[in-house]
C-alpha cells in the first residue's frame, strides 16, 4: 500500500495507466474472428442483396458443406474499402460487385497488379463472349483482358407521363428521331412550369448517353482519350440549345425526392429510363402508377438506333481469394441461371447480360404501372444495339472534365447564342480533353 | 543481509519518479510516431514518386511538384479555397464577434438561451450539416428558394431593381452560386463556435478599463477600439489562425453538397477535395502527398504572415 501511495502522481493517475495497460493487453490478446463461410461476397445495390440472398441456399444445396455470406456494403465504401484492401494486401472478399463508374479506377497499373482475377479465359472458355451482350464487357476490358462479368446491359429508353403527354396531343408513335421528339418538346415546353425532358445543363450524365448513342464515348478501345472528336463536338452542339437558351425543352431539378415530386407534377414530361430506373420510378413516384409509359428512345437519324446505355454493375473475382473456382461457380449461378435470372427481374426490372434469358415468360409480362406494357420485353428488343463504351483508369476524371465542358458551353450558348458557337465548342472540347490527355500522359503504368 | 527498509522505499520512490512522466507520454509518442510522424515523412518521400497505388512507384524527382504549378485543376482549387477563406474569415469573425458583443450584455434577456441557439449548429456533424443544406438548398421545392421567391417577389412589384428570386434557383448547380452556399452553410455552423471564444475572451477584459474610458468621454466605438480589441486581441488571433487552417482544410461539406464531382465547373473544388480525388480516385498517391505539401507550406506561410500582421509575435516578445 505504501508502494501505491508513493507513486509520485497518486493512486487516480496510477490507476488510470494500469487499466490503459490492461485493456490494452486484453484487446491485443484477443484473438480475430474467424468467418465460417467459404466464399464472401460484397454488393452495393439493396436489389441486388434481396436477391442473391434468394439465390444462396440453392447454391449451396448443390454445393454441400459451403457457406455462402452475402455482404451489403455502400457504393463508395466499396470503392474506397476494396481499393485499400487491395493497395495494403488486406483480406477482401472473394467476390465483389462494382458499379460501371468506379469499376476501371481498380484497372490501373501494370496489369499483375490489378487486384481482380482476369476472367477472360474463363469467359470464352464457358461460351460467355458469344451468350452475353459483347457491348457489355467492355466497360470492365483493359488492354485487351477482361476482369468482370457484366450483369446486366442498361438499354435506355424514355419514361414519360402518358396521361399528361396524351393530353397534349403527342403520339409517342410518331415519335422516331430526335428531331421530331424536339419539334414537339418546343410545343408543350413552358419555362420553369413543364419541360418536355430531364436534361441537366450542369453535369454530363445524360449527355454522355446521348455521346453513346451516336457512336462516340470518352475513350477508344486502346483507352485513349476521344470525347473531343467531331462526334463529340456535334454531340455537344446539339445538346446545349436544348438546356440553354430561349428554345430549350430541357429541365432538370436533382435527384430523389425532388424527382418524385416533378414527375407527379408534371414538371418532367419525359425522362431517360434505362431499366433500372423503371423500379426506382416504381418505388419512389407510385402515385403516378398505371400513368406511366415507355417509349424508345428516338433515333439519332432515320433507321438508326433507339437506344443507349446509363449505368452498369461487373461482377469480379478478387485475386486473394482462396477459392476462385468456388467463386467462379457461384458467379455462373448468379449470373447465368436463367430461371433465378428470370425472377429477379421481377423483382429488380434489370434485363441481363445473358440473351438466353430474356425468352423466360417473366420478361413478357404486362406491367401495370407502365400502362401494361411488356416491360421486358421492350427492353430486350433494344438490348441488342447498346452501344459500347470503352473505359480507362481516368474514367472518373473524363466525366468531370466533360462535365466542365458542357458547363462552359451552355454560360456561353446562354450569353451570346449561336453567335461563334461552334468553334468556342470545338475549342472548348480540345482544351478539356488536352487537359485530361496531359493527365493521363503523366501516368507510367500505362 | 538485505537493504534496510527506507532505502529500497526511496530507490522505489526515485525510479517511480524518473519513469512516471516518459510512461505517461509513451502512448501518445507511440501513437504520433506511429499515425503522425512517419506518415508524414512517408509522404515527403511519397511526393516524388510516380503512382499507382502503393505497389507501383516510379521515382519523379520534383516533377509532381512542377506538374502541380502548372495544373489548371489545382489553381482552380487554390482560386476557390482562398475565395472560401477569405469570406470565411472576413464575414464569419466580424459576425461571431458582433454576436458575443452582443450576447455579452447584461440588459439583454434569455442571452444564455441564445448562445446555446447559436453555438447548437456546431453540435451537428459537418455531414449532417451538408446532408440538411443539400435539401435546403433543392431548386422549386427547396424552402429557401421558396422563402427567397415568397419575399421578394413582392417587393420587386414595388422596388423594381430589387430582383426576383426563382423557384428554380440551382444553387448547388450553378457555378456562380456554388461558393455562396458553401460559405452560408459554413457561417450557420461555425459562427456560433468562434463566438464562444469570442464571449471568453470579453469576459476577460478588464471592467475598469471600460469605466476608466467612459470617465475619459470615450463613446461605446472608441471603448471598443481602444479597450475591447485590445483585450481580446490574443483570442482574436487565435480565432483568425484556425479559421484560416480551418477553412483551408475545407472537405466535407462540398463533398457532401456537391459529390466527388465538386459541383459544375469544379466551383466547389477546394484543395483537400483535389487531394482526395488525385489519392484516391485517380490513385496517383504520390501527386497527392505533393498537393497535401503544398498546401502545408501554405499555411505555414499564411499563419506566420497572419501572426506578423497581427502582432503575434510583437506581444509574445513582450
Amino acid at each position: 500500500m505504501n508502494r501505491l501511495t508513493g507513486f509520485p502522481y497518486g493512486i487516480a493517475a496510477l490507476c488510470i495507466l494500469a487499466l490503459a495497460l490492461a485493456s490494452g493487453v486484453w484487446l491485443a490478446a484477443q484473438p480475430i474472428g474467424n468467418s465460417t463461410a467459404n466464399l464472401t461476397m460484397w454488393t452495393f445495390a439493396n436489389t441486388h442483396y434481396d436477391a442473391y440472398k434468394a439465390a444462396v441456399p440453392s447454391f449451396e444445396k448443390a454445393h454441400p458443406g459451403v457457406r455462402v455470406d452475402v455482404q451489403l456494403v455502400s457504393g463508395t465504401a466499396v470503392t474506397s474499402r476494396l481499393q485499400a484492401a487491395f493497395w495494403a494486401d488486406l483480406d477482401v472478399p472473394d467476390l465483389v460487385e462494382v458499379e460501371i463508374s468506379s469499376a476501371a479506377s481498380f484497372f490501373r497499373g501494370p496489369l499483375e497488379h490489378v487486384g481482380f482475377l482476369d476472367l477472360t479465359d474463363r469467359i470464352h472458355r464457358a461460351g460467355l463472349w458469344d451468350g452475353m451482350v459483347q457491348a457489355r464487357f467492355a466497360p470492365y476490358t483493359t488492354r485487351g483482358r477482361i476482369f468482370g462479368l457484366p450483369h446486366d446491359v442498361h438499354p435506355v429508353q424514355l419514361a414519360y407521363r402518358r396521361d399528361i403527354v396524351e393530353g397534349l396531343g403527342i403520339d409517342v408513335s410518331k415519335i422516331e428521331t430526335w428531331a421530331d421528339f424536339v419539334a414537339a418538346g418546343r410545343r408543350v415546353t413552358i419555362p420553369n412550369k413543364r419541360y418536355m425532358l430531364e436534361m441537366p445543363d450542369t453535369d454530363a450524365s445524360r449527355l454522355e448517353m446521348c455521346l453513346f448513342q451516336r457512336g462516340g464515348g470518352y475513350f477508344d478501345q486502346e483507352g485513349r482519350c476521344r470525347f473531343d472528336d467531331e462526334v463529340g463536338v456535334q454531340t455537344m452542339l446539339w445538346y446545349v440549345p436544348l438546356v440553354a437558351g430561349p428554345r430549350r425543352i430541357g429541365g432538370d431539378l436533382g435527384g430523389g425526392q425532388i424527382l418524385t415530386k416533378a414527375i407527379e407534377d408534371g414538371y418532367l414530361l419525359f425522362l431517360a429510363a434505362p431499366d433500372w430506373r423503371t423500379r426506382s420510378f416504381e418505388m419512389d413516384v407510385p402515385r403516378v402508377s398505371g400513368k406511366m409509359a415507355l417509349m424508345p428512345l428516338p433515333a439519332v437519324k432515320r433507321g438508326g438506333p433507339r437506344t443507349s446505355t446509363w449505368g452498369g454493375t461487373m461482377l469480379g473475382i478478387t485475386k486473394r481469394s482462396p477459392h476462385p473456382d468456388l467463386a467462379w461457380e457461384f458467379a455462373r449461378h448468379l449470373y447465368l441461371n436463367p430461371a433465378e435470372l428470370a425472377e429477379r427481374f421481377r423483382g429488380t426490372n434489370i434485363i441481363p447480360a445473358l440473351r438466353s434469358a430474356w425468352r423466360q415468360p417473366a420478361f413478357s409480362e404486362p406491367r401495370p404501372y407502365w400502362s401494361n406494357q411488356r416491360l421486358g420485353d421492350s427492353y430486350a428488343l433494344l438490348a441488342p444495339q447498346t452501344p459500347y463504351q470503352y473505359a480507362s483508369p481516368f474514367i472518373s476524371t473524363a466525366k468531370g472534365k466533360l462535365s466542365e465542358a458542357l458547363v462552359a458551353c451552355v454560360q456561353r450558348y446562354r450569353a451570346e447564342g449561336d453567335a461563334g458557337f461552334e468553334p468556342f465548342v470545338r475549342r472548348q472540347m480540345g482544351m478539356s480533353a488536352g487537359e485530361l490527355r496531359r493527365l493521363m500522359s503523366r501516368s507510367p503504368f500505362l | 543481509m538485505s537493504a534496510p527498509r527506507g532505502i529500497r522505499a526511496d530507490g522505489w520512490f526515485r525510479l517511480q519518479h524518473r519513469a512516471a512522466p516518459y510512461l505517461f507520454v509513451a502512448p501518445f509518442v507511440l501513437l504520433f510516431l506511429t499515425f503522425g510522424l512517419w506518415p508524414i515523412v512517408k509522404s515527403l518521400t511519397l511526393s516524388m514518386y510516380a503512382t499507382s497505388g502503393p505497389k507501383d512507384q516510379v521515382f519523379v524527382g520534383a516533377a509532381n511538384f512542377r506538374f502541380l504549378l502548372r495544373d489548371p485543376d489545382f489553381r482552380i482549387a487554390v482560386a476557390n479555397t482562398a475565395l472560401f477563406a477569405f469570406w470565411s474569415v472576413f464575414v464569419q469573425l466580424p459576425l461571431a464577434l458582433g454576436l458575443a458583443l452582443l450576447l455579452s450584455r447584461r440588459w439583454l434577456r434569455g442571452r444564455e438561451f441564445l448562445r446555446l441557439v447559436f453555438f447548437s449548429p456546431n453540435l451537428l456533424g459537418q455531414v449532417f450539416v451538408g446532408v440538411l443544406f443539400s435539401v435546403l438548398f433543392v431548386p422549386q421545392y427547396g424552402l429557401l428558394n421558396n422563402a427567397l421567391h415568397g419575399l421578394t417577389e413582392p417587393l420587386h412589384r414595388w422596388l423594381s431593381f430589387i430582383p426576383v428570386v426563382e423557384l428554380d434557383t440551382k444553387w448547388l448547380a450553378n457555378p456562380a452560386l456554388v461558393m455562396p452556399a458553401l460559405v452560408l452553410t459554413s457561417l450557420w455552423m461555425y459562427v456560433g463556435f468562434n463566438m464562444i471564444y469570442f464571449l471568453a475572451a470579453l469576459q476577460a477584459v478588464d471592467q475598469d478599463l471600460y469605466e476608466a474610458a467612459t470617465v475619459d468621454g470615450a463613446n461605446g466605438f472608441q471603448q471598443f477600439l481602444a479597450v475591447t480589441l485590445p483585450g481580446i486581441r490574443p483570442v482574436a488571433v487565435f480565432v483568425l489562425i484556425t479559421s484560416t487552417i480551418g477553412s483551408f482544410q475545407l472537405f466535407e461539406l462540398p463533398y457532401i453538397m456537391l459529390g466527388n464531382g465538386s459541383g459544375p465547373n469544379k466551383a466547389g473544388l477546394t484543395i483537400v477535395m483535389y487531394l482526395y480525388q488525385m489519392g484516391f480516385v485517380t490513385g496517383d498517391l504520390g501527386y497527392a502527398s505533393a498537393v497535401g505539401w503544398t498546401l502545408a507550406l501554405g499555411l505555414l506561410v499564411i499563419s506566420l504572415a497572419q501572426m506578423r500582421i497581427t502582432g503575434a509575435f510583437r506581444s509574445g516578445a513582450e
